[in-house]
């Protein structure tokens, strides 16, 4: 019951004060419910991020304990987990050390560290975008040739370089570009997948508040 | 073996010297091309030349640090933009990586150079959990969902919070995302609270955004860094984004290059043929 039944009523219970409460003023009792509400949500999000320190502790702990394959790279993990973490928690009263402004050690590894890791990390993107665009984009069926000219042709539009050489052609190229392409198919497109995406959304959102849809409690 | 059998199995490394070379040179030997605006910048910037002065925005850092070079120079510049119309900001992040530490350094970099005072003219409420719920409960109360500003200073302490209870007292929400947070402030924000909104984003989500231009939730979009380029121009402070656009235009015009050439040998040698036989 605790496993099931408890967690499916509350879903139902939560999901039906929010949808209902849609409909009413902020200052109604529907209404200051379903703000109580959101901020259990944002408190328990926070719970989701502590379960979530706790998850990879436990996994890569166990990883160094055992000296699996890798272990070096694990506790490097939890080396850096803690570093960053423990200093940032600590109030910035007792020290400017501690706490997450500007001079503390968290803003200092963020910055230092973290910061430039992850834009080198995503900027090694374009060098196997440029790899992989020369060996496999290439012009195998109709609907791959349309697709590659209409990449060329939108990525010269968007560097200067790139609009200079096509301004180079009569009939204003960039402006057809951003007004049938990206105004015209791309939009139609990009409509149908957004109105898609929230009709699935809403459907699932009530299959969980109905408790047909049971796959979050690891039930099939 | 032929040029083009050669060009087909050229070694990535090759590939990634050219790109390497591309991303150097143009900080080398700059060379400056006229960017022109699209209509979408010219509207986000024309909606906020709009605004009355002195009126209360919002400034969201909804990216992480990989994108700080599409993302950065847009939050910096609007920062520029709204504080020369002595715009009280307020800054927040739904990204718990990064968001609210970037909103704390770029704000207090350029609150410097206008004499803003942290406080009296802007404010970072920092992370908290759970977009959805975040982004509707401040609907209600800004101080329910953030009852603490980013550093811990309770939000009833902070002069600029007094007259702010909830979207009403907020003129305009300027989101720069490189991630779905974006869909968020517009589903939930704009469609339920009215707030007229602005979007940056990466050059790879702008697509998606466009829907939401045309059906006017967004009153403008800067897309990546040639959106970011643009606005800097617009707002008369050229800054990253605009150095940016030579290395941009050479890797994209290099890609093209090995895209036509990987083509070119890919029919010079037959390869179709096989495939369709």
């Amino acid at each position: 019951m605790l496993k099931t039944t408890v967690p499916v009523g509350v879903a139902f219970l939560s999901g039906i004060a929010l949808m209902v409460s849609f409909f009413f003023r902020e200052n109604t009792f529907v209404g200051s419910i379903s703000q109580d509400l959101k901020i259990w949500l944002t408190i328990v999000g926070g719970f989701t991020l502590l379960l979530g320190v706790v998850s990879i502790t436990r996994v890569n702990w166990q990883a160094v304990k055992n000296r699996k394959e890798g272990w070096g790279y694990k506790l490097l993990t939890l080396v850096s987990i803690f570093a960053m973490a423990i200093p940032a928690i600590l109030p910035a009263s007792w020290s400017p050390l501690f706490g997450r402004n500007p001079g503390s050690i968290y803003h200092w590894l963020f910055t230092y560290l973290d910061s430039p890791m992850m834009a080198t990390m995503f900027a090694t993107l374009a060098f196997y975008i440029a790899s992989a665009a020369y060996r496999a984009f290439r012009a195998r069926t109709a609907e791959s040739t349309i697709l590659l000219l209409t990449a060329t042709v939108v990525m010269l539009w968007r560097v200067p370089m790139g609009e200079a050489f096509l301004n180079l052609f009569p009939g204003n190229i960039p402006e057809f570009l951003n007004t049938y392409v990206m105004n015209g198919a791309n939009l139609a497109v990009q409509r149908g997948i957004i109105i898609g995406a929230a009709l699935g959304a809403a459907s699932m959102s009530l299959r969980i508040i109905l408790g047909i849809e049971r796959t979050y409690m690891g039930k099939g | 073996m032929s040029f083009w059998e050669k060009a087909e199995q050229i070694d990535r490394r090759w590939v990634y010297l050219m790109v390497g070379l591309a991303v150097i040179v143009p900080f080398i030997v700059p060379a400056e091309f006229p960017i022109s605006i699209t209509p979408e910048s010219r509207m986000l910037y024309d909606a906020i030349e709009e605004l009355p002065d002195s009126c209360t925005v919002m400034v969201v850092f909804d990216y992480y640090p990989s994108t700080i070079a599409e993302c950065e120079p847009m939050t910096r510049t609007a920062l520029h933009h709204f504080w020369r119309k002595d715009c009280k900001v307020i800054t927040l992040s739904n990204i718990p990586l990064g968001g609210p530490s970037m909103a704390e350094s770029v704000t207090r970099e350029i609150a410097r150079e206008y004499g803003k005072v942290y406080g009296e003219d802007f404010v970072n409420l920092g992370y908290k959990a759970n977009y959805v719920a975040v982004l509707s409960g401040m609907g209600t109360s800004i101080e329910s969902i953030f009852p603490t500003d980013n550093s811990g200073t309770p939000l009833s302490e902070i002069p600029m919070m007094d007259s702010i209870v909830n979207y009403e007292q907020v003129s305009f929400i300027f989101e720069v995302a490189d991630n779905a947070t974006a869909d968020y402030w517009v589903s939930i924000v704009n469609a339920q609270y009215g707030v007229p909104m602005g979007c940056g984003t990466t050059a790879v989500s702008a697509p998606k955004y466009y829907a939401f231009v045309g059906s006017g939730q967004f009153v403008g979009l800067l897309g990546g860094m040639k959106g970011a380029a643009e606005y800097e121009m617009l707002v008369g402070k050229k800054g990253k984004a605009v150095i940016g656009m030579g290395v941009q235009s050479l890797v994209h015009l290099l890609i093209i290059a090995l895209v036509i050439l990987g083509n070119i040998s890919y029919f010079v040698l037959g390869k179709h043929k096989r495939r369709l036989s």
